[in-house]
C-alpha cells in the first residue's frame, strides 16, 4: 500500500451528477446542475461567491443532502454505496480545512485509522513527500501550521484513503502565490498519477493554469465556460 | 424518637434567609432581586404543593395514583431537560429520547432496589417510591440536560471539524465521539465528586432527614450508600443514551451533520 500506487481510479471511472437541486430555506442554492469527472481529468468550476459552486462540491461530496437529482460513482448510485466508503473514494477538502488536535502525523494517519487500519512511517513520510512536505513535518502539531502547508497537510490526509477523486474547494484562495503555485502543480501531478480532480475556485488566473475542463456556476447553474 | 414540628409563623422566618441575599444582590447591583423572589416563592409552593400532593398520596395509596405521580415526575423531568435545546429535527424527537433516556437511566436504578435491596411492601408504598424516585429522575435529568447541551453546542462550534471526519470516512459516532467523551465525562464528574466527598464534605439531604425523623444514623447510611450507588448508574445510563439518541437528531440517515441551530437563552439574560 504505497501511495503511488493508485491503479484503483481508472477502474472506478467516473463521478457524475445530474439535475442536482439543493433548497436551503426556501432558496435554490444549487439548480438542476450536471457536473462529471473522469480519471485523471481536472474540472475546473468558476463563479462568483454565493453562486452555489462549495454547495455543489458539497452535494458531490454527500455532506448535503441533495433535493434532486442524481449522483454516481463508477456507474453506481451513491445512495447504495455506504458513506464511509463513497467519502473514502471521493475525497473532500474544504477551503480551509481544519486541522485536527495533535501532530501533522496523526492527521494524516485519520483516515486509515477511522477505518481500522494502520499506517507505517514510511507512508506517511510517502504521503506528505507526495504533496511537497519535508518528511520532518510530520512531529509538529498541525495546528500550529500556515496556511498553506495546512492545505497540504490536508491533501496528503485526503489521499492517505487512496481514493479516487477528490473535490477540492478554493484550494489556492488562502494561499500566497508561491503556495498557490505549489497546489496547482501538485493538483496537475494528481491527475497525472490518475486521479479525477473538481477544482471550484474564484480565481481565474488559477483556473486557467490548472488546464482542465473548465466551467462556470451562475446561479446554481452549471455551465461549460466559453 | 420523634421529630420538632415547624408550625408557619417560625417557617416564615426562614424567608429572612432570602432577604439577606436580595439585599446583597441589590448592594451589588447583581439585579437577581427578582429571580431570588421568584425562585423562593416557587420552591415555598411547589413544595407546599407537594406536601398535600404526598399526604394525599399516601391516604391513598393505590398503585395506579403511585404510577401516575412517578409518570408527571419523569414527564417534567424529560420536558426540563430538552426545552432549552432547538434541534433542526423537530423538538417533538427531542423530547421523546430526553424521555427514553431519563426513563432508562431511572428504571435501571430503580427496579433492582426495590426488588431486592429496600423491597417496600407494599411493593407501591409511596413513602419510597416517590422520593427515591424523584431523587433518580432529577438526577437523570441534569445529567440529559447536560449530554444534549454539550453535544449540540459542539455540533454547532465545531461542525466543520465533524464534517472534515465525516469526509474522510468517518461513521457519525466517530465523528462526535471527542464531543460525546467530554460530554460524558463532565456530566458524571458531580457524581463521582459526591461520592469522594459524601460524609466529609456533605451530608445529603435524604440522610439527614432519615436522621432527624428519628432513624438510626448507621440504618440512615445504608441508605444513602444505596442511593449513591443508584446515581451512579442513572448519570451513566441516561447520559450515554441520551449521547446516543442525540446522533440520531445530529445527522441525517446519510450521515450528513445537521448543525443545530442556537438554544434558547438562559432565563434572566
Amino acid at each position: 500500500m504505497t501511495p503511488s500506487s493508485q491503479g484503483s481510479p481508472a477502474a472506478e471511472g467516473r463521478l457524475a451528477a445530474a439535475g442536482v437541486v439543493v433548497i436551503r430555506d426556501g432558496r435554490a442554492l444549487v439548480d438542476h446542475a450536471d457536473l462529471a469527472v473522469k480519471a485523471g481529468e481536472i474540472v475546473v468550476v468558476e463563479g462568483a461567491s454565493g453562486s452555489g459552486k462549495t454547495t455543489m462540491l458539497r452535494a458531490m461530496a454527500t455532506l448535503i443532502a441533495r433535493d434532486a437529482g442524481s449522483l454516481t460513482l463508477g456507474g453506481i448510485d451513491a445512495a447504495e454505496i455506504p458513506s464511509t466508503i463513497f467519502r473514502r473514494r471521493v475525497a473532500y477538502l474544504p477551503q480551509l480545512p481544519p486541522m485536527l488536535e495533535g501532530s501533522v502525523a496523526d492527521n494524516v494517519a485519520t483516515g486509515p485509522r477511522l477505518a481500522g487500519a494502520s499506517i507505517t512511517e514510511e507512508t506517511l513520510a510517502a504521503l506528505v513527500t507526495r504533496v511537497g512536505l519535508p518528511a520532518e513535518i510530520l512531529a509538529r502539531l498541525a495546528r500550529d501550521l500556515s496556511g498553506g502547508e495546512r492545505q497540504r497537510v490536508a491533501l496528503a490526509r485526503a489521499l492517505a484513503n487512496e481514493p479516487g477523486f477528490l473535490l477540492m474547494d478554493e484550494p489556492t484562495s488562502a494561499l500566497d502565490p508561491t503556495s498557490a503555485t505549489r497546489v496547482l502543480a501538485l493538483v496537475r501531478a494528481l491527475a497525472d498519477q490518475g486521479l479525477g480532480v473538481i477544482v471550484v475556485t474564484h480565481v481565474e488566473e488559477h483556473a486557467a493554469r490548472l488546464d482542465g475542463t473548465r466551467y462556470e456556476c451562475v446561479a446554481g447553474r452549471i455551465r461549460a465556460k466559453e | 424518637m420523634g421529630y420538632v414540628d415547624i408550625p408557619l409563623p417560625r417557617l416564615a422566618l426562614a424567608l429572612g434567609f432570602i432577604v439577606v441575599a436580595i439585599v446583597l444582590s441589590r448592594r451589588g447591583k447583581l439585579r437577581l432581586e427578582r429571580d431570588l423572589a421568584w425562585g423562593a416563592a416557587r420552591a415555598a409552593a411547589q413544595l407546599i404543593a407537594i406536601g398535600y400532593l404526598l399526604r394525599a398520596l399516601f391516604a391513598n395509596e393505590r398503585p395506579g395514583w403511585v404510577i401516575l405521580a412517578l409518570t408527571l415526575m419523569l414527564l417534567v423531568a424529560a420536558w426540563t431537560s430538552a426545552r432549552r435545546i432547538k434541534s433542526g429535527r423537530g423538538s417533538r424527537a427531542l423530547l421523546l429520547y430526553a424521555l427514553a433516556s431519563i426513563a432508562a437511566g431511572a428504571a435501571v436504578a430503580l427496579v433492582p432496589v426495590f426488588a431486592f435491596i429496600v423491597p417496600p411492601k407494599p411493593w407501591y408504598e409511596a413513602r419510597y417510591l416517590v422520593p427515591i424516585g424523584g431523587m433518580m429522575l432529577s438526577s437523570s435529568m441534569n445529567v440529559v440536560a447536560q449530554v444534549l447541551e454539550r453535544l449540540f453546542a459542539s455540533a454547532r462550534a465545531e461542525a466543520a471539524t465533524i464534517e472534515q471526519l465525516l469526509a474522510l470516512g468517518a461513521t457519525p459516532q466517530q465523528a462526535l465521539a471527542p464531543y460525546t467523551r467530554a460530554a460524558l465525562r463532565a456530566a458524571m464528574i458531580p457524581t463521582i465528586n459526591g461520592l469522594l466527598t459524601v460524609g466529609l464534605v456533605a451530608l445529603p439531604g435524604m440522610m439527614t432527614g432519615q436522621i432527624v425523623g428519628g432513624v438510626a444514623p448507621e440504618q440512615a447510611v445504608r441508605y444513602q450508600i444505596v442511593i449513591m450507588y443508584q446515581l451512579v448508574v442513572t448519570t451513566a445510563i441516561s447520559g450515554a443514551l441520551a449521547a446516543m439518541l442525540s446522533r440520531r437528531l445530529l445527522f441525517t440517515p446519510a450521515a450528513q451533520l445537521i448543525v443545530p441551530p442556537e438554544p434558547e437563552p438562559l432565563p434572566g439574560k
